[in-house]
């Protein structure tokens, strides 16, 4: 069992950002978001790019507010991550 | 009566960002330098990382994926900075006191029966109303 699953079990909304879709495909995940060509590692962005990361963060936690079929997962793709 | 490891289990989201809790749950290796770094080639063991924490006294351990850049900017993989900008700017309501870490492992058996529970215990206990999960 996922850490994911067992908190909405308990019904603690979450939500996971993942680098890594296909992996995270196969867990079936409750609510996950994916930055697209995000590199593993870079979850939110590289370092220091502050306001990528919180687009990030929000674009993720917003599922919450609009969710998608659980299982699935949204992505969206960032132009600034790749202009470092 | 079990549930089908077929079934995904889902929680709506009832309240709203801006007034809500949110605390980090994630297995990227994330922990204090003063705590016990993770084993690197297996651990089922989580960290609690205080709400209040600087973001220069974490570190990382973790053998599986690259994290030079996290070692640079712990937001990368463990965004607690931003939190707390997000929450100055009222996105979300606050920030968790505490978050919780693991690293790398592959005894799924032991995680499922033991850290996870503990870990979900730690999170209820926290009042969160939300959490953020990252990967490496």
């Amino acid at each position: 069992m996922s850490i994911q699953r067992a908190l909405e079990m308990m019904a603690i909304p979450s939500v996971l950002i993942t680098t890594d879709k296909e992996q995270t495909h196969m867990g079936r995940p409750s609510r996950a978001f994916s930055p697209k060509g995000f590199k593993i590692g870079h979850s939110v962005g590289k370092p220091g790019q502050k306001e990528l990361h919180k687009k990030v963060i929000k674009d993720a936690l917003s599922l919450l507010i609009n969710p998608i079929e659980p299982g699935k997962i949204a992505e969206r793709e960032y132009p600034e991550y790749h202009e470092l | 009566m079990e549930i089908s490891r077929l079934c995904i289990p889902y929680t709506p989201f009832t309240g709203k960002l801006e007034e809500s809790k949110v605390a980090l749950v994630s297995t990227a290796g994330v922990h204090l330098k003063d705590q016990p770094p993770f084993i690197l080639d297996g651990d089922t063991s989580f960290r609690i990382i205080p709400g209040n924490v600087e973001s220069r006294d974490l570190m990382i351990t973790h053998g599986h994926y690259d994290h030079s850049d996290a070692d640079k900017d712990i937001n990368c993989v463990f965004p607690i900075d931003r939190l707390r900008e997000l929450a100055q700017e009222k996105f979300i309501g606050s920030v968790s006191e505490i978050h919780i870490s693991m690293g790398y492992t592959q005894a799924f058996r032991e995680v499922r029966e033991k850290t996870i529970p503990e870990i979900v215990k730690q999170i209820q206990d926290s009042r969160a109303d939300i959490t953020l999960m990252t990967g490496g």
